[in-house]
């Protein structure tokens, strides 16, 4: 499962596709203040990404890899990784 | 040929056809919607196709005619008559390239002039070139306008994209739009821009503001993507190249990345600057400019507009060891920042630094090496990269040195210090070497050769391969959606029939092994079961008969598409007003049936249209209505297709057919008086008949309705024509549903069979031999009142005759056309269907045999050709 959900955190793992956006929309509209874990993930499939950029969930970990973090951090300008 | 290219191939055949046939239907009903639609999506389906291969001015002859159908969808423009010949000439044309991709595998010479002769016919109509074609003219160099969200990014990331096009990299300003739907084609517009290589900077930003989460739509696409690239234009459109219509690519000039921002201020200080500057520019002092400019941004306020200045021309001048040329427009810049103003470019010289952008500098520009010479370097460089056990790693050296050295060989830039760069790179079995030799002949650092991206990362959605891949899967799934269809080769249906062909004379063996059973083994248990078993076999047999039989059998509707089309252009071109009403097109029969007779059917329509309806004026005065009407109707009567076309036209006058005739000796004058007016006009069928006088562009050119007659006496059919003189003409073909299985009557001739083909034979008589009587050394009989001749078998075949002939003859009267023919055999045997198979090899040229058929016990039965025989 690329995406653990936890009590306020998503854990999101891996390649996540197109597929997951509906769960992780499910378990936004539930949360008042989401906080996702991006650390160990690889590649957002748009609809995810996009869910994101809609929920502006709170980071907690940016992801590991260099060229990927270049792309989450290009859809929340606002929110620079530490 | 590939396998993808032969699917396109045949892909692409059926979406010229659904298009052209979409045309000819919306020409009568403009106003159609959804007809529109449909055409586009044919259109636009075979462009996104046309992109997998290296046919690039296929693809821009059908992008321009989307784009014409596009505005008409969008109801800026008429759709006319020109216009539908315009477009009907381009999807012919397109037909024909693909005939000839289909024979050579690449499109013929001359393409590319011809498609853009084509291309721009049809933009002339849409006016002005439209936004469509951004994408061509980026390719062209022409565009070089920069793009407004550049202002998006940040500062620092616009002087870094600065820097590299000022060292030499050509920036790309890349805008991707995904459609809003595109997450059910399968796509991921993430992964597809990430694959984007040489990324200097990126937003993904919502194209509006999204919904909030209770009426958010999770499979809704709403971001855009602004993207800078220092990839090769030609890798930028690559990647794009299947949602072209998506993405905007512009090169962005060095200077367009200066956007000065933040408050003005006045004061001496900078014009003093300004002044000093300006001086420095004209003598290419950078260190000075450099330091001058340090200090005053020292003094400077960070978020000023003069700050900003400063800082691009900083970024400009580059570091303190940087000794790149200046580019001219520094000066406007400095002037700006003296004003407090926005730069003012036009009035920029051109500088080195801005004209030769095109490529990265280095050593590569140096010695000039082109873009495919590059493209074969940068994968040797991966080749030395890729990981390998270490004895393959020589060989990988080895080859990569090889190339290396041939391209430059190729391009004239192998010197001696590379000859032995390369020669001990391999001798020494050093790759770090070569590898450095390439870097600095490619002028890149390593990191920006482009890697194969990941295979984790390449598999991130459904359908999210390759692109290759993901285009055909998208093809696929539309085909599937739309119709459940198997595209199988002709050649293993026929395999397939023959097999079963084979099954049912191997099944028929077994009536005879039950015969043995009994009379040899004496066992009539065993030859019982045999018997239940060849019941159970036979049946079988005949389904899978009767579904192969299925499976090639096509509506003749498939045929007559290409009618309206015909009847459009012939009408159209000769000015008559012509209504093709088409009926029974669900009618079936065999696929080699339905296209032996494609070539007859355009013959008579043609005729029908150019002989048969006449000019207007005349219908009018003859009291018909102005427009004339060709039927063109098809129906299943037995075991054979019925087609008839007929037109309300003028009909055939006999007495000219009879004068014709006899002028052309192919009768004399008073057996032409003889005939019957409904046999005259059957005159037309005789060869080299031609009434029309002059020779027109459509018929008449002496090949007429004979050709018509042979076709489909070929394909074992028949045909007969009536005629009204004013009322107008039918012709009626009937052939054969199938041409595989063939019903023979196998007859005994001097101790053989043969086999006589069943549609021939009228009847099977017995008759004394008395009866049969001899003129003038021919022999014949009568039968119901009517002479018949009478040839004999044995005879005509060359085979010894059997001493004494019996009391009565058995003969066989076969029908060629209305003549009737008696045959004497020495006797009938059973009927039989079988599979008919053409005489091949040396045999192959052997008259009076139409083939042969393998019969249940084994036995080869020889099937004649009576026609030819007599």
């Amino acid at each position: 499962m690329p995406i653990r959900f936890e009590k306020t955190m998503a854990v999101l793992e891996g390649v996540c596709a197109v597929e997951e956006a509906e769960s992780l929309l499910d378990w936004l509209k539930g949360r008042k203040r989401p906080r996702v874990d991006l650390g160990r993930c690889e590649h957002l499939h748009t609809a995810v990404l996009q869910l994101l950029i809609a929920a502006k969930p709170a980071v907690v970990a940016w992801p590991e890899d260099a060229e990927w973090r270049r792309w989450v951090v290009a859809a929340f300008p606002a929110e620079m990784p530490s | 040929m590939s396998d993808l290219l032969g699917q396109f191939i045949s892909e692409s055949r059926d979406l010229l056809e659904k298009a052209a046939e979409g045309l000819l239907a919306l020409e009568k009903a403009p106003d159609d919607g959804e007809l529109v639609n449909t055409i586009f999506r044919s259109v636009h389906t075979l462009k996104g196709a046309s992109g997998l291969f290296e046919i690039a001015p296929l693809t821009r002859l059908v992008h321009a005619g989307e784009d014409l159908l596009g505005a008409v969808r969008a109801g800026t423009l008429m759709l006319d008559p020109g216009t539908v010949d315009l477009l009907l000439d381009g999807l012919d044309q397109v037909g024909r390239w693909l005939d000839d991709l289909e024979a050579a595998g690449c499109l013929p010479d001359g393409a590319d002039s011809l498609s853009d002769g084509m291309v721009a016919r049809q933009r002339a109509l849409l006016g002005a070139v439209t936004a469509a074609d951004g994408v061509v003219t980026v390719a062209a160099g022409v565009a070089q306008t920069a793009a407004p969200w550049l202002a998006d990014f940040s500062e620092a990331e616009r002087l870094a994209a600065m820097e590299r096009a000022l060292d030499g990299a050509r920036v790309w300003a890349v805008e991707y739009r995904p459609d809003s739907q595109c997450f059910f084609n399968g796509e991921d517009p993430v992964h597809l821009a990430r694959q984007l290589p040489d990324l200097l900077a990126l937003r993904i930003a919502p194209l509006m503001e999204l919904p909030a989460l209770a009426d958010y739509d999770p499979f809704v696409c709403a971001v855009r993507f602004q993207l800078l690239t220092a990839a090769p234009g030609e890798a930028v459109r690559d990647l794009f190249r299947y949602v072209e219509e998506q993405v905007d690519i512009v090169g962005v000039e060095p200077r367009h990345f200066v956007l000065l921002d933040g408050d003005r201020i006045d004061g001496p200080l900078y014009e003093d600057f300004a002044e000093n500057a300006l001086g420095w520019l004209e003598r290419g002092d950078a260190p000075r400019l450099r330091t001058a400019a340090r200090t005053l941004l020292g003094l400077t306020g960070a978020a000023t507009h003069q700050a900003s200045g400063l800082r691009a021309l900083l970024a400009a001048l580059g570091a303190d060891d940087c000794n790149r040329p200046l580019p001219g427009w520094l000066n406007a810049l400095v002037e700006a920042i003296a004003s407090g103003a926005d730069p003012d470019w036009t009035a920029a010289p051109l500088s080195a630094g801005t004209a030769g952008a095109a490529e990265p500098a280095g050593t590569a520009v140096a010695i000039g090496l082109d873009e495919d010479s590059r493209t074969i370097l940068r994968a040797q460089l991966r080749l030395l990269d890729s990981p390998c056990a270490a004895e393959v790693r020589l060989g990988h050296l080895e080859a990569a040195a090889a190339a290396v050295r041939n391209i430059l060989r190729a391009g004239g830039h192998l010197d001696d210090t590379l000859e032995g760069t390369l020669a001990k790179a391999v001798g020494d079995n050093d790759p770090a070497s070569l590898r450095a030799a390439l870097v600095a002949l490619l002028g890149v650092e390593p990191a920006a050769v482009p890697a194969v991206v990941p295979e984790s990362a390449s598999e991130p959605a459904r359908g999210g391969g390759r692109p290759a891949e993901r285009m055909l899967e998208e093809v696929r799934t539309e085909t599937a959606a739309a119709q459940k269809v198997l595209k199988v080769d002709q050649g293993k249906v026929d395999s397939l029939m023959n097999l079963i062909g084979e099954l049912v004379v191997a099944k028929n063996g077994l009536p005879y092994l039950s015969r043995r059973a009994e009379q040899i083994y004496a066992s009539r248990e065993m030859a019982r079961e045999i018997k239940d078993q060849h019941a159970v076999i036979d049946r079988i047999a005949q389904e899978l008969q009767e579904a192969i039989m299925a499976v090639r059998m096509l509506p003749v509707g498939q045929m007559f598409q290409r009618f309206p089309r015909l009847v459009r252009d012939l009408a159209r071109r000769l000015d008559k007003r012509i209504e093709l009403v088409v009926t029974g097109e669900e009618t079936e029969a065999d696929k080699t049936v339905i296209e032996s007779l494609v070539d007859p059917l355009v013959h008579m329509i043609r005729n029908a249209i150019d002989h048969g309806i006449e000019p207007p004026e005349d219908r009018l005065a003859a009291g018909k209505p102005e427009a004339g009407t060709i039927r063109l109707s098809a129906c299943q009567e037995n075991d054979r297709v019925v087609i008839e076309v007929s037109d309300d036209g003028a009909g055939i006058d006999p007495a000219a057919i009879r004068r014709k005739a006899v002028q052309r000796g192919l009768l004399a004058a008073e057996a032409a008086e003889a005939l019957s007016d409904a046999d005259a006009v059957n005159l037309v069928f005789a060869p080299g008949f031609s009434t029309k006088e002059q020779v027109s562009d459509l018929s008449g050119r002496g090949v007429g309705m004979d050709v018509v007659r042979t076709a489909v006496e070929k394909a074992g059919g028949t045909v007969t024509l009536t005629s009204t003189l004013g009322g107008g003409t039918a012709v009626r073909l009937a052939v054969p549903l199938t041409m595989a299985v063939t019903r023979v009557m196998s007859v005994d001739v001097s101790g053989h069979a043969f086999g006589v083909p069943m549609d021939i034979i009228a009847e099977t008589v017995r008759i004394p031999q008395a009866r049969i009587h001899s003129i003038r050394g021919d022999e014949a009989f009568v039968l119901r009142d009517t002479v018949v001749p009478v040839v004999r078998l044995g005879r005509l075949l060359d085979l010894p005759e059997t001493a004494e002939r019996p009391e009565e003859e058995a003969v066989m009267v076969v029908r060629f056309g209305k003549e009737r023919l008696g045959v004497v055999v020495d006797g009938f045997r059973e009927s039989l269907e079988v599979i008919v198979k053409p005489m091949d090899g040396i045999l192959a040229g052997m008259p009076g045999y139409s083939g042969t058929a393998l019969l249940g016990d084994g036995r080869v039965l020889l099937v004649l050709d009576l026609k030819e025989l007599v």
